[in-house]
This record gives C-alpha cells, sequence and structure tokens, in this order.
C-alpha cells in the first residue's frame, strides 16, 4: 500500500515535459495516476530556451496534439510570437515555431494537471526505486514516503547525478537553482540497467534594458500564425474542458499580442576574447566527460572547428509578456563568468548588457535507449518505462512525445494489454522511438526531417490523418473529436476523388493541379473548403507519384517488419552471421527484422542470412 | 569467427601436376595440423613446415609442406592450413578423405571466398571479383578482376559516394536548419555536382557492355554462304576439329560456340548454319537461328568464297553489318586469286587467307583485335562495371539523379530533389552496403556550423 492509502496504476517520476504528458495520457485514459515532482513549481519549466516546435520538432508537436496531448495547446495559448519555418519549401518540411511565455506554459500545465481526473500531483523526489522479482513496484522519496504503482514511468531529464559547470566553477543540479537527484543512479545500477553521461549546455540570460535594441535586427511574427493544435476537430467540450468548470487557465488567444526576437552577431573581438580564453572552458580543459551534441555546439566549438567564419548569427529572445529576460540563442558555453561577461560586451548591441543568469554546461546521467523495447519498457526490469532526456534525446517536443507514449503502454501494461507502438511511417514520433531503441545515440538525440525517410508523407497538417487510428483505439481523444476526425477523413479523401475524375477542357482537375495551378485558378467547390482540409487535399493530389512512391517503401517495410524475431533467438547459432553482428544483434534483441537491419554495423548479407535462419 | 564448421578443399585443379595444394579453413585447422603433422603444440603461423602427413589411422600419406595461417590474417580471416602435397591424385584425394574424417566439409563452390567475404576480409565487390578472377578467360579480364580485388572500384565508388552525401548534406542542412546563417544556398553548384556524379555513373555503366565481353567473350558470329569455309575457319582458330567439315554444304546445323583468345581477348565464336535458301526442314531451321543469333552478335566474320562472286546476303542479316562490327574474310585462296569484293562490302576490312593451311590467320587475328579496340574496348581498365547486381543499382542511381536534376530545374521544393537524392544514395548503398542517415548528418555538421 502507498503512503496515500492507494496502489496506483501509473506513477511518473519527474514532471518536466515528459512526465506531464505522461501523467496526462494515463490519467485520461482512465488509470489512477501520481505524478511527484521535486519541486511543483518548475512543473513543465523550459529549461533552456523559450520556444517550442520547429522543423521536426514542430512536427512533432501535432502529432503530440494528434494523439491527445497538451504540449501543442499550452505552446499555442502562451505563444508570444509565431513562424513558418520552411514557408518557401514545399508542405512536407513546413513547420511551426512558437516563441512561449515561460511561465505561463509553465503554470497552465501545472493547472491542467491539478484538474486532470484520476490525477494525483506530489511533491517528493524520488530518491530510490523498489524492485520484487525483477519488477519494479513503487518508488522511495526523500521524504521517506514510499509510493506503490503497477507500473512506472521514470523522466528524470538532466537531474541524474547532474553536474553544472561554468569554468572550473561546479555545482550540484539538473537546472541552476535546483537539486541533483543523486541516489537514484544507484537503483537503476542495482537493477543492471547501464548508465552512461551525456553534457547540454544553456546560454546567458540578459536583462532587456541593458541591452540596445537599435544596432539589432528585429524579428518579427507571422501575421498568420500557423498553431499547433488542431482546432477544426475539436468541440469547446474538448478545447475548454477545463475552463467550463469555472476554472481560468493561464494564457491568452493564440497569436494576439506577438513580440518580436532580436538578431546580432559575434564580432572579431568575441572570437579574441573566446580563443583567449579556451583553457578555461570547461569542455576544453577537460572538465567535462559527458558528450554534447553536434547540432548545438558551445561558442567555443563555433570559433575552433569553423575557424574562417568570420562571425555567428545570435538571437535574443524574451522569456515571457512580464519579464525583461532574454535568452541568447545561438552561445552556449563553458567558459568562467569573467570571460562570459567579457565576450557578450563584445557583440554588437550588448556593450553594456547585465547578465541576469551565466551560461552554464551540465552534465547528467542517460541510460542508453537500446536497453529499452518499443513501447519504452525496460528490457530488464518489468513495469518499468523510461522518457525523455534519460533515454539520450534533446528538446521538449522530443521528451513530450516520448512522455505520451510511456504513459499510454504504462497503463497498457498495468492493464495487461498489448502496447502501442508507432511505426516509422507513422510519423515522426515512430522514427524518434525506433531509433532510440534500436541504434541507440552517443550524443543528445534531436529530430530532423532528414532522420525520416518517409518525410514526404509527414506534413504537420496529416499528423491527425496518420493517427488517428491509434488515438481512437486507445481513447486518447474524446469520442467527438474521434467523430470529427473521421469526417475530416472521408472529406479529404472524397475531394481527392472528385479532384481526380472531374474534368476541365482535356483534363482532370488533379492533372492541372499537378502542372501547377495558382490557387485562385482553383474550382470554387474547392476553394470554399476549411483551409486545413484544402490544403491537405492539394498536397495529397499535387504530389501523388511522390506519396505514392513513400507508400510503397512502406509496403515493403512493412514486409520485413512482420517477420518477428523470437526473444530469445540465439543469434550465436545462426552459420555464417559475423561475430560482430551476431554480437549487436544480442545486445539490442531488434523484435522484427526490419528493426534489425537498422541496428548500425548490421549489413544487408547478415539480413539475409538471418532471414534464412529465422525461416527455417 | 566462433560456430563455423571447418571446410577443406582441393584448391589446385584436379588431375596429374607437380604440386597440388588443399586448403582447410576454420576454427579445426590448427587441431588438425597439430595432430596430422605430431606437433606438441599448436603450429606456429605463417611457416611454412616441411612435413610427414599422417592420417587419422596413423598412416603415412605424404610428404607435405604446409602453412599454417591464424585467423583473423588470413584470406577467409579464420584459422587456416594450406598443404601442398605431391601432384598425384590419389594421394591428393586420400588426404582431402582423410581430412573428411576428421570432421571437415566439402567446401562448397565459392565457400571461401564467401567466408572472407563474411569476416569482412573484402568487400563484396572485392568479393565479385575474386569470383570473376577465377572465371576470367582474357588476360584484359584478369587484369580488370585483379585491380578490382585492390579495390578500385571500390574506392572509385567510395568517391562517388563521398561526393553524392556531400550534395546531400548541403540540400538537407537547408531543409533542416532554415533559420542558421548558412551561406547562400547555391543550386548550380548542387546542380553541377550532381551532374558529375552522373556523368561518373554513366561512364560506369557504359562500362558494362566492355565487361561482358571480357567476361563472356566478344560475341563474334561467323556467317557466310554454305560451303564458304566457315567450320574450317572455326578449326583454323581454334586450332583443332571442332565443327563438321565436309565438301557437302549445309553440314553446320546447329550452330557451334567456342571460347578462342585472340591477342588480349577473348572470343566466344558462333559458327552458323550457311546462308541460303534450304533445300531440308533441318538446314531452314538452323538458317531461321542464324538470323536470331544476329541480333545477339558484336561482332562479324563474313566469310567468302575468294573464287566465286560475292554473294547476295539477307536484307535482315546485311542491314546490322557495318564497318565497325564486320570483317569479311575471303576464303581459299589456296584455290586462286581472289574476286573482287561486291560494292555494299568495299567499305568494310577484308583479309585474304585460307582456313584450311592457315595461311592468312595472323592477319585476320591481327584486324580482330584492331576491330576491338577500336570500337569495343573501354578507356581505363580501374572503372569497370562487373556485374548484374552493379549494373542495375547503377541503373537506378543514374535515374534518381536525372530526376533530381529535373526537380531542381523545374524549381520544385527542396524536400523532393532530397528525395531524389536519398534514393541514389540507397542505390550505392546497395552495392556498398547500407549508407545510414547518421554518415549523411556527419557530413552535414562538419561542414556547416550548425547551432542556433
Amino acid at each position: 500500500m502507498s503512503e496515500f492509502g492507494e496502489e496506483y496504476d501509473v506513477i511518473v517520476c519527474g514532471a518536466g515535459h515528459a512526465g506531464c504528458e505522461a501523467a496526462l495520457a494515463a490519467a485520461r485514459m482512465g488509470a489512477r495516476t501520481l505524478v511527484l515532482s521535486g519541486n511543483i513549481d518548475t512543473i513543465a519549466a523550459m529549461s533552456c530556451n523559450p520556444a517550442i516546435g520547429g522543423v521536426a520538432k514542430g512536427h512533432i508537436v501535432r502529432e503530440i496534439d494528434a494523439l491527445g496531448g497538451e504540449m501543442a495547446v499550452s505552446a499555442d495559448v502562451s505563444g508570444i510570437q509565431f513562424r513558418l519555418l520552411n514557408a518557401s519549401k514545399g508542405p512536407a518540411v513546413q513547420s511551426p515555431r512558437a516563441q512561449c511565455d515561460k511561465k505561463v506554459y509553465s503554470l497552465r500545465m501545472k493547472h491542467v494537471l491539478e484538474l486532470q481526473e484520476n490525477l494525483s500531483i506530489f511533491q517528493a523526489t524520488v530518491t530510490g526505486l523498489i524492485f520484487k522479482q525483477g519488477r519494479v513496484i513503487g518508488c522511495r522519496t526523500n521524504l521517506d514516503l514510499e509510493f506503490f504503482g503497477k507500473s512506472l514511468v521514470v523522466t528524470t531529464g538532466t537531474f541524474l547525478r547532474a553536474l553544472m559547470h561554468i569554468g572550473k566553477n561546479k555545482n550540484e543540479g539538473g537546472r541552476m537553482g535546483d537539486y541533483s537527484a543523486k541516489t537514484l543512479s544507484g537503483s537503476f545500477l542495482e537493477a543492471g540497467i547501464e548508465l552512461e553521461r551525456l553534457k547540454t549546455g544553456t546560454p546567458p540570460r540578459l536583462l532587456g534594458r541593458s541591452i540596445d535594441f537599435s544596432q539589432l535586427e528585429e524579428q518579427k511574427g507571422d501575421e498568420r500564425p500557423t498553431l499547433f493544435g488542431f482546432y477544426d476537430t475539436r468541440d469547446d467540450s474538448d478545447m475548454f474542458h477545463v475552463e467550463q468548470r469555472g476554472e481560468r487557465l493561464a494564457g491568452w488567444k493564440p497569436g494576439s499580442d506577438q513580440v518580436s526576437c532580436w538578431i546580432t552577431y559575434t564580432s572579431a573581438e568575441t572570437q579574441r576574447v573566446v580563443t583567449d580564453n579556451l583553457h578555461l572552458s570547461a569542455m576544453y580543459s577537460g572538465e567535462i566527460v559527458g558528450t554534447g551534441p553536434r547540432y548545438c555546439p558551445s561558442i567555443e566549438d563555433k570559433f575552433v572547428r569553423f575557424a574562417d567564419k568570420p562571425r555567428h548569427m545570435l538571437f535574443l529572445e524574451p522569456e515571457g509578456r512580464n519579464t525583461d529576460e532574454y535568452y541568447v540563442n545561438g552561445l552556449s558555453t563553458s567558459l568562467p563568468f569573467a570571460a562570459q561577461q567579457q565576450m557578450m560586451r563584445t557583440i554588437p548591441g550588448l556593450e553594456s548588457v547585465q547578465l541576469l543568469r551565466p551560461a552554464y554546461a551540465v552534465e547528467y546521467d542517460f541510460a542508453p535507449p537500446t536497453q529499452l523495447y518499443p513501447h519504452l519498457e525496460s528490457k530488464k526490469v518489468e513495469n518499468l518505462f523510461f522518457a525523455g532526456q534519460i533515454n539520450g534525446t534533446s528538446g521538449y517536443e522530443e521528451a513530450a512525445s516520448q512522455g505520451l507514449m510511456a504513459g499510454v503502454n504504462a497503463v497498457l501494461k498495468a492493464r495487461g494489454e498489448k502496447p502501442m507502438t508507432l511505426k516509422r511511417y507513422d510519423g515522426y514520433i515512430g522514427v524518434l522511438i525506433d531509433d532510440l531503441v534500436t541504434k541507440g545515440t552517443k550524443e543528445p538525440y534531436r529530430m530532423f526531417t532528414s532522420r525520416a525517410e518517409y518525410r514526404l508523407l509527414f506534413n504537420h497538417g496529416s499528423a491527425e490523418m496518420r493517427l488517428m487510428e491509434y488515438a481512437k483505439r486507445h481513447g486518447l481523444v474524446s469520442r467527438e473529436r474521434a467523430r470529427r476526425m473521421d469526417r475530416k477523413k472521408a472529406e479529404i479523401q472524397r475531394w481527392v476523388q472528385w479532384l481526380e475524375t472531374n474534368r476541365v477542357g482535356d483534363s482532370t482537375w488533379a492533372t492541372r493541379i499537378r502542372r501547377i495551378l495558382e490557387p485562385s485558378d482553383y474550382p470554387d467547390e474547392l476553394k470554399a473548403l476549411p483551409e486545413a482540409v484544402r490544403d491537405e487535399v492539394v498536397y495529397r493530389v499535387r504530389y501523388d507519384g511522390y506519396l505514392k512512391r513513400e507508400l510503397r517503401q512502406v509496403e515493403k517495410l512493412n514486409d520485413v517488419e512482420k517477420i518477428l524475431v523470437p526473444s530469445d533467438f540465439d543469434y550465436s547459432k545462426v552459420k555464417g552471421l559475423r561475430g560482430e553482428s551476431a554480437a549487436k544483434l544480442s545486445e539490442t534483441r531488434p523484435t522484427n527484422l526490419g528493426q534489425a537491419s537498422r541496428i548500425s554495423g548490421v549489413n544487408p548479407s547478415d539480413i539475409g542470412i538471418l532471414m534464412v535462419a529465422l525461416k527455417r | 569467427m566462433e560456430n563455423s564448421d571447418t571446410i577443406a578443399a582441393l584448391a589446385t585443379p584436379s588431375g596429374e601436376s607437380a604440386v597440388a595444394m588443399i586448403r582447410v579453413t576454420g576454427s579445426a585447422s590448427g587441431e588438425i595440423a597439430s595432430s596430422a603433422f605430431r606437433l606438441t603444440r599448436s603450429p606456429a603461423p605463417r611457416r611454412a613446415v616441411h612435413a610427414l602427413y599422417r592420417s587419422a589411422s596413423g598412416e603415412e600419406l605424404d610428404d607435405v609442406v604446409y602453412v599454417f595461417l591464424q585467423g583473423p590474417r588470413s584470406y577467409t580471416g579464420e584459422d587456416t592450413l594450406e598443404i601442398a602435397c605431391h601432384g598425384n591424385p590419389l594421394i591428393a584425394t586420400r588426404i582431402l578423405q582423410d581430412l573428411l574424417a576428421r570432421g571437415c566439409r566439402q567446401a562448397d563452390p565459392g565457400e571461401f571466398t564467401r567466408r572472407a567475404f563474411l569476416n569482412g576480409r573484402l568487400d563484396l565487390t572485392q568479393a565479385e571479383a575474386v569470383m570473376e578472377l577465377i572465371q576470367a578467360r582474357s588476360d584484359r579480364a584478369i587484369r580488370v578482376a585483379s585491380n578490382q580485388l585492390r579495390g578500385d572500384f571500390g574506392k572509385q565508388l567510395d568517391a562517388l559516394k563521398a561526393r553524392l552525401l556531400a550534395t546531400v548534406a548541403t540540400v538537407e542542412a537547408y531543409i533542416d536548419f532554415p533559420e542558421e546563417d548558412l551561406p547562400p544556398e547555391r543550386k548550380t553548384a548542387e546542380m553541377e555536382s550532381i551532374q558529375d556524379a552522373l556523368t561518373f555513373c554513366s561512364r560506369l555503366i557504359d562500362s558494362g557492355k566492355y565487361a561482358a565481353f571480357l567476361r563472356e567473350g566478344v560475341r563474334t558470329l561467323i556467317l557466310g554462304e554454305p560451303n564458304a569455309g566457315k567450320s574450317s575457319l572455326l578449326n583454323c582458330m581454334l586450332g583443332f576439329e571442332r565443327a563438321i567439315v565436309s565438301d557437302e554444304p549445309g553440314t553446320t546445323r546447329d550452330f557451334i560456340r567456342e571460347r578462342v583468345i585472340v591477342g588480349d581477348y577473348c572470343l566466344q565464336i558462333m559458327d552458323t548454319a550457311g546462308l541460303r535458301e534450304a533445300r531440308t526442314a533441318v538446314e531452314s531451321e538452323g538458317i531461321r537461328k542464324t538470323v536470331e543469333l544476329v541480333d545477339e552478335a558484336d561482332l562479324f566474320l563474313l566469310v567468302l568464297d575468294a573464287s566465286r562472286p560475292s554473294p547476295t546476303l539477307p536484307d535482315t542479316v546485311l542491314a546490322r553489318l557495318s564497318s565497325d562490327n564486320c570483317i569479311v574474310v575471303q576464303n581459299k585462296i589456296d584455290l586462286g586469286p581472289a574476286n573482287p569484293l561486291a560494292r555494299e562490302l568495299e567499305a568494310f576490312a577484308s583479309v585474304q587467307m585460307s582456313a584450311l593451311d592457315g595461311q592468312g590467320l595472323e592477319a585476320l587475328q591481327a584486324g580482330i583485335v584492331e576491330k576491338i579496340d577500336a570500337h569495343f574496348s573501354h578507356e581505363g581498365d580501374d572503372l569497370i562495371l562487373v556485374n548484374t547486381r552493379h549494373s542495375v543499382a547503377l541503373g537506378e542511381l543514374a535515374a534518381c539523379l536525372r530526376a533530381a536534376l529535373t526537380n531542381m530545374e523545374k524549381d520544385e521544393p527542396a524536400e523532393f530533389v532530397a528525395s531524389e537524392l536519398r534514393g541514389a544514395v540507397d542505390a550505392i548503398g546497395r552495392i556498398l552496403g547500407r549508407i545510414d542517415t547518421e554518415d549523411m548528418l556527419d557530413v552535414l555538421f562538419s561542414s556547416f556550423c550548425i547551432g542556433k
């Protein structure tokens, strides 16, 4: 029995972006859920940049929304600037991005959690897990209270044995001002779960009134904001189900009253300061052992690795409406504070800037995700699920999507039902989790559209259509929203058909659209459709050939994914299989041949040999 | 490699010779050496040792020289024992039988090479080159296969892959990082590098035909009227009697294929039934086949009876002949001086000879080499496409590159260009082994300063 007198179905340890989605998904499926956080004032904290979305990440947020998650709506109502990235490219790689008011985002999410039925929130730091016969059955906390549940989702973020670096200065903690989870790692090791170190960093925060904005280039939001949430399939009860009970959630009308970001560049002087102080940087003096991301190098890295690039672009992004704090995007560093301050003042517009918080690097434990099944349950400990940065990822969106998936699967496990896994062709969430559990990662993993082999099928507007069957099957969206999704899908299909069959002159409308037809020349009936439906219809018709080709590839993949590998399969007995491949396969234990083929170091010839062995 | 059984096979052709070589590979190779040669410890690797081979039952089989190679430093990557015994088929067979009795398995054809490939000792193109080398039928083919064995083909493809990955990385960088301070996109440069890759790829594809010449031999068809001496010519070129020669016209009813080495080249010569109005059903079938073969052939030897006026040939045949692919052989000059050639054959190279006594054969051979050199050979033997698998993959590669270029010309969105380029990378991966997105990202992050 738990301290609260009950056994939970699902306990979520951590209430960051992964933890919130896990807890909400579980509770919304009707499971008795508890979410524990070391500090409930930091629920859904945006520890790094004040933005959600961007190329591939924005796609993920829309997919989260299609699966009934909360991130999209929270970002929309706390958004202070909206931009559609890649607007000049094709629909598949266009992606929404929003600067958000950090505090409002976090406050709203906390409130949504508080109001959620079946969900309990409690402030306590999880210090260890309680195991019984190879399973997890609960957790211990710093308050000496124990909690028991059927399944447990761990979302530790950067907090496991977390160490922050500013030059030679070191502080324990996963985020400045917060603590480090020092003992929980021991529980994982005790259970045979391997841990490794990763590193990430965050730039300094500046005081707005000390910035000379007249020297900076302004970047405004889009006049017509592109939102993350699908509102055409929601009715009021879906959208404002909490407000209807008389509660007032934080936020505002999405897209209203947008604010600007500001662009500046490093100078030659900046480069000199960085180079002169390089030996003092925690990254360069060998203080840090964890691996940092290639796509988010520190300013030290940028000047060293791209020494001939004269200047580096920086974005100054407001952290909220009711604060004068600015985030310096593009300038993460682990230089000592004095060097940071000196460096900042070499940047045009920042000559007399005041730093509110220094930049720092943080090192933390993660559990290499190849130790997980595709439904995010540990292969070593039953009923134990992992989501977010503990799986080696980076980014709020990547974390939230895993949280949602882990939450759903924790419930299904508690109920003894089959897990829910997305395929690589279902969307970015499918690619993300398959990459993690199949290939693992050496750096904090961030999603790029180039990681998806079926990228053209993943235009952000189609997220609901791609994922609705999962959402319906597991009750992740309300019945009313599911009905509207069905109607929308039927309408899209009907219109695609209509354009393919109805002729204008000697060709069909579809043919004309494929030959590039100005939207103003579309048939009136098409023009009259709601934008979300029209865009989807036009995309499907216009790029029919490419989309069909990707669908054919999907079928091919499906054929090998159908060949299942028994979980106790003995690779060492397969004649002709290279020793190195057998070792990799035994370690990863792919569930099917498709997954096996994606393991790095496993060659097509190995798959051929394996296919023969499996068919025998 | 663990778990592999130990295989053995005769590595030299069977039959009498000075020395025969038996090769054993697999984990039991060392034990077998210790036992057969009565060693007190495991055999010293990479050393030629003179020893007495004793069978499992203790019988002395032969005086041999053996070399033990410890994996992975052996051809197959596994422990290997090479035994050179006297080249008496009986001795070699008895040693082989003894090895099988000791638990070895008779190796399947190509199994040594297959193991070398599976153990990572050879890449796929190298493994295929070994098979080519074994099958190679001319000096030129051997040279090409051994270039490939050294990995020249693989190196060329690696270079193509690197070039292509750089282009993909560039296109992808502008898709995935629109907010980064990237240098302005230079579409013309991207198009040029795709065009370069396409040109290179087309050259490889073109070389495919040449590779087939080298592997299969240049398909050479002997044509002519009945009794012009076609079969005599074949026999003369072969140096022994293969075709039935008789004074009776229309003797060759089935066509005959033989391989002949001429200079550096291998010719696959097909002797055919004479072209004339058929007198019997069997003969008419032979003539029909000849006409079919005309389409398959690369080179024609048109045999004329020099003592008679030039014949008229069927149009279907004549249409395929040109001065590039045909040599006129004026045969039977032993019977008297040659008649002038018919007007339609005047432009063709011609050789006067007697297939009966071999007079003029050298001139014919020189003429053939000259023709092949001029019209079929391929610049640079290092750049050769070897087999169908490569040719299919390269065909897809070329199609993807062409489509990528078209998309760029039509100003289609970048992700559709990228889609084609990915197809191209996958196609190369089918030859070189799978290319992961990580490889592309490595190129991307090392070429562009990403990090907003």
